[in-house]
């Protein structure tokens, strides 16, 4: 008798397990697009990740996730629709107001969501393959760049600029970056190259590899990166670059005096005095826009080939460039430094 | 003298879940972006009687699509790590230990690491490159188990001493070759992995995944519970457990693989996230005693509800940035396990 | 006291006391710790028989095999050479569930990780007669009282096992051991951490529960005396070799007990025809 209850007692128990169980799933099922309002015009490009996109003829609401890509949107003069970017973009001025969805990491996938953006841009080493799986589960357009090197990040902009409808914008700014590059190389055609270390970071030392964009500016800049690692990132040992012996360090900095502080830090840490740079204070100091693989990198190249090879640049005593629309120029401050690391 | 019966048990789980629900409630109204509960509930139901997709967009697309599976998922974990963690305290004998001590999610992290190299070379489609992480992973988990099991043994049997060591050493190993690894990664898979290694719910997974992961729960979790009133004696002592008439072997083995099981599923999706396995179980003891027959359902019902709390403070705390969860567990958990140890639990 | 009538189990031939219950024949038994090393302690041939009602104590100094002896006797080793039957099936043969339902161990102590309450831990005793997720019907809850009742302890069972005195925990765990409503009651040196009075009232409650339920009991210990007043037979052991088995009166006899525990001493005769052993000086 008492066993007959308690089997009854076991039946209803697992029936309860299984209803719960099959009550879940029907969540899991639930169809996840909205209905889509009246459709745009759609077109598909493939974007330098490779991937096959859907996207509007004319994007008129775009989010961006990197701030190289901020940057060269408003470089564009397509700043208007811009609807979001990064906690992180912050040139020009402007783009901080713009509203943020997060890091470029992590961002916010609502606060992208809330902005109903029709195109999302995001660039291959800076954003995570995730937040790609994630937009595309929205049902988001994504668009990747991928440039690792100077020219690429030139092409890249025209692309961007075909995709964002602005063409003919693109096509004279990237014309303007070109003709500063070929007026570069002229400069310095008969200059020999200077072997340089860009410093990442001194603790530990971290400098770039050769399949970066950074180290091509410093290439498109008559410099040479003494790294020679096929590594993003690669952690040097300063043995290895005292038997490299560069003959200038590089600082990337937000100004000038951040950069010369990093330079003084770094003299005072034991075994540093091995490099002749350090005792010979051959040091330079640009702007971090060499960072970005955006336009700006151009006048950071010539700012660099202006600190390391001041003799090319004597006979043409011209001031900066004409700049581009919306870009600040920031020359200034390294110029006032130039004798302290001269030759 | 009153002996747990089904009744008091279903109405335990009963509260338990309701509490749940009205967690998932308040964490599918707030984050990021303002919700208003009574228009989402108007939509619910809606949804639930017509099954159409009625859900206005200005915050169907955030409710149903992003915030709903988040939580979901934070459920299936948090009541994975809960279940292993309680069941590997009774089958170690050890009231320290957690669904990771015998380095399960060490396994899981290299097997995505793994991953995540190899990837690199292939050309996978969209799905495929979603699942290779978590297929990796949980490969990483399934050798690691298997190891594991292969070192814990002591004339042909699991020893839980000689277990628990082995569990340690191979974390120990599996961390050390992670660490290399990480050092070849380039940037992008390195911060993707840092933010994993973590613990992180933020990333929509792929439906099917969830499937796997729920039924995965079903079953493993099902197997021990049918083991639940042996573990009760097992911690009396195997000895005594023998005399009793508990197949030792044998329910150690079973809960051994269903709790690596468990962990090895929730760490493939999430990464590692921290003091819920130890300290859920814990607080449900506290609350409901050490029956494993109440304990098991109360820690599956307890974590999910910890972790869904955890999971909306991550990405309410610092809107709109968010937190890893398992910084957030990792927050709170720890202050708490200093107050119960101070409660003197073990 | 009332106890739940247990039904005979399929098979059983039906019994009488006069029937031989717990037969030991020539079991031996050799444990070496490591496959090439030589066997570190061996327990020889060994016989003795019991029967319901019977309170059988195995005695003998440190080492001398007590121990093992059980633990065969428990079926939790199974026998070198030799068989044990309990009402004429193998113990070590029987599934670990009937042999729980059959034979009852008390140990000397119990480790409990997560403290309980007594009768949580005498409900345990009904383990063997669970299904998987069985849950515990009133008849448990009624032979667990009844167990708690049968050892005096009715008024601990809403204590917590880690703040019960030695003494009571010694009769919660027998009671544990009475709720499996066993054919045969085992204790490895059950006095061991008891004073005088509660040894007293341990033996007392063997020897009656054994007379009242039936049971088997066989008690592992040194305590001559002990042995001496409440034992029907008694199993003498020396390093592995069964000396002698029989009443205590043919076996506690001085000169093998000099032999055996290498200490002079005096055996008389009590009132009730039991010896009494007493220790002199050396």
């Amino acid at each position: 008798m008492h066993r007959n209850l308690s089997n009854s007692a076991h039946r209803a128990s697992h029936l309860v397990l299984v209803v719960f169980a099959l009550s879940v799933f029907p969540t899991y099922a639930q169809s996840s697009t909205p209905p889509a309002p009246s459709q745009p015009a759609m077109r598909e490009v493939v974007d330098e990740f490779g991937r096959t996109v859907r996207v509007p003829q004319v994007p008129l609401r775009i989010v961006s996730l990197a701030p190289s890509l901020t940057e060269t949107i408003y470089a564009l003069g397509a700043q208007n629709r811009l609807v979001g970017d990064t906690d992180y973009c912050d040139y020009p001025p402007d783009a901080q107001k713009k509203p943020k969805v997060g890091g470029v990491i992590n961002p916010n996938l609502e606060e992208i969501a809330a902005l109903h953006p029709d195109l999302v841009l995001v660039t291959k080493e800076g954003n995570r393959i995730e937040t790609v799986r994630a937009l595309d589960t929205l049902g988001i357009p994504s668009y990747a760049t991928d440039a690792h090197n100077v020219d690429e990040i030139i092409s890249s902009t025209q692309k961007l600029a075909d995709l964002l409808g602005v063409t003919e914008a693109g096509k004279s700014l990237t014309s303007e970056l070109q003709t500063r590059l070929a007026t570069l190389h002229k400069k310095l055609e008969n200059v020999p190259p200077s072997r340089v270390l860009f410093v990442v970071w001194t603790e530990p030392l971290i400098s770039v590899g050769k399949n970066t964009f950074i180290a091509d500016a410093m290439h498109k800049a008559d410099s040479v990166s003494i790294v020679d690692s096929t590594q993003d990132w690669p952690q040097m040992s300063l043995e290895e670059v005292a038997r490299l012996q560069p003959e200038y360090l590089v600082f990337a900095a937000s100004h000038s005096e951040a950069g010369t502080r990093d330079f003084e830090a770094l003299i005072n840490r034991p075994g540093w005095r091995i490099l002749e740079a350090v005792r010979n204070r051959h040091y330079a100091v640009i702007s971090d826009a060499v960072n970005r693989p955006a336009p700006r990198i151009i006048s950071a190249i010539e700012d660099l080939a202006r600190q390391l090879h001041p003799a090319a640049f004597q006979e043409s005593p011209t001031p900066e460039k004409s700049s581009p629309p919306g870009h600040a120029a920031i020359h200034t401050p390294f110029d006032s430094r130039e004798f302290a690391c001269a030759r | 003298m009153r002996p747990l019966t089904l009744t008091r048990l279903l109405v335990r789980c009963g509260i338990l879940a309701a509490i749940l629900f009205a967690v998932v409630v308040l964490a599918l109204k707030l984050g990021a972006v303002q919700v208003s509960l009574y228009g989402l509930g108007r939509d619910l139901i809606g949804l639930l009687l017509h099954r159409t997709n009625t859900l206005s967009t200005d915050y169907g697309m955030i409710v149903l699509d992003i915030r709903l599976p988040r939580i979901l998922l934070g459920i299936v974990v948090g009541a994975s790590l809960s279940v292993a963690g309680a069941s590997f305290q009774a089958l170690l004998r050890n009231p320290l230990a957690d669904p990771y001590v015998l380095g399960v999610s060490s396994g899981a992290a290299l097997g995505a690491i793994v991953a995540l190299i190899i990837e690199g070379h292939l050309n996978l489609s969209p799905e495929m490159a979603g699942l290779i992480t978590p297929i990796g992973a949980f490969i990483g988990a399934a050798l690691t188990i298997a190891a594991v099991y292969v070192l814990g043994r002591r004339d042909g049997q699991i020893d839980s001493t000689t277990l628990l060591l082995g569990g340690i050493i191979s974390a120990s190993f599996l961390s050390a070759v992670i660490m290399m690894l990480m050092t070849t990664l380039s940037g992008n898979n390195l911060r993707g992995t840092a933010f994993w290694l973590m613990g992180d719910l933020s990333t929509p997974q792929p439906r099917s995944l969830l499937y796997f992961l729920s039924f995965g729960f079903i079953v493993a979790a099902g197997a021990i519970y049918t083991t639940a009133s042996d573990l009760n004696l097992l911690l009396a002592g195997e000895k005594e457990a023998m005399h009793l008439g508990v197949d030792v072997p044998r329910v150690r083995i079973v809960v051994y693989l269903a709790a690596s099981i468990l962990t090895g599923l929730a760490v493939s999706v999430s990464g590692a996230i921290g003091y819920v396995g130890l300290l859920v179980p814990h607080v449900m003891r506290l609350i409901f005693g050490s029956d494993h027959r109440m304990l098991l359902p109360a820690s599956a019902l307890g974590g999910a509800i910890a972790l869904v709390i955890a999971d909306t403070l991550a990405r309410t705390v610092t809107s709109p940035t968010d937190l890893p969860v398992g910084a957030m567990t990792a927050m709170a958990g720890a202050p708490l396990f200093i107050y119960l140890l101070r409660r003197k639990l073990a | 006291m009332s106890t739940v009538a247990r039904h005979p189990f399929p098979g059983e031939p039906a019994r009488s006391s006069s029937d031989v219950r717990l037969s030991v024949e020539q079991v031996s038994y050799a444990y070496a710790p490591h496959p090439s090393q030589a066997p570190l302690f061996t327990l020889e041939a060994t016989s003795f028989q019991a029967k319901p009602g019977e309170l059988i104590a195995i005695l003998g100094p440190n080492a001398s095999g007590k121990s093992t002896l059980l633990k065969l006797i428990s079926g939790a080793l199974g026998p070198l050479s030799g068989r044990i039957f309990l009402n004429g099936f193998a113990t070590h043969s029987l599934p670990v569930k009937t042999r729980a339902q059959r034979i009852a161990l008390v140990q000397q102590e119990s480790r409990l990780l997560f403290p309980s309450r007594a009768w949580e831990f005498v409900l345990q005793g009904r383990h063997p007669y669970g299904g998987g997720l069985r849950f515990e019907s009133e008849e448990d809850v009624i032979i667990a009282g009844n167990a708690l009742a049968q050892v005096g302890a009715t008024h601990l069972a809403d204590r917590w096992m880690d703040k019960v005195s030695g003494g009571e925990k010694q009769r919660i765990i027998l009671a544990r051991a009475l709720a499996q409503q066993p054919l045969l009651l085992l204790l490895d040196e059950p006095t061991l951490h008891l004073d005088i009075g509660a040894q007293v009232d341990l033996l007392e409650s063997l020897r009656r529960l054994a007379a009242q339920n039936r049971y088997t009991v066989v008690v592992v210990t040194h305590e001559l005396n002990l042995a001496g007043e409440y034992a029907d037979q008694v199993v003498l052991m020396q390093r592995g070799k069964c000396l002698r088995v029989g009443t205590p009166a043919t076996v506690l006899q001085r000169e093998i007990l000099e032999q055996v525990f290498q200490a002079p001493l005096s055996v008389e005769k009590t009132a009730s025809g039991r010896p009494r052993v007493t220790l002199f000086n050396k």
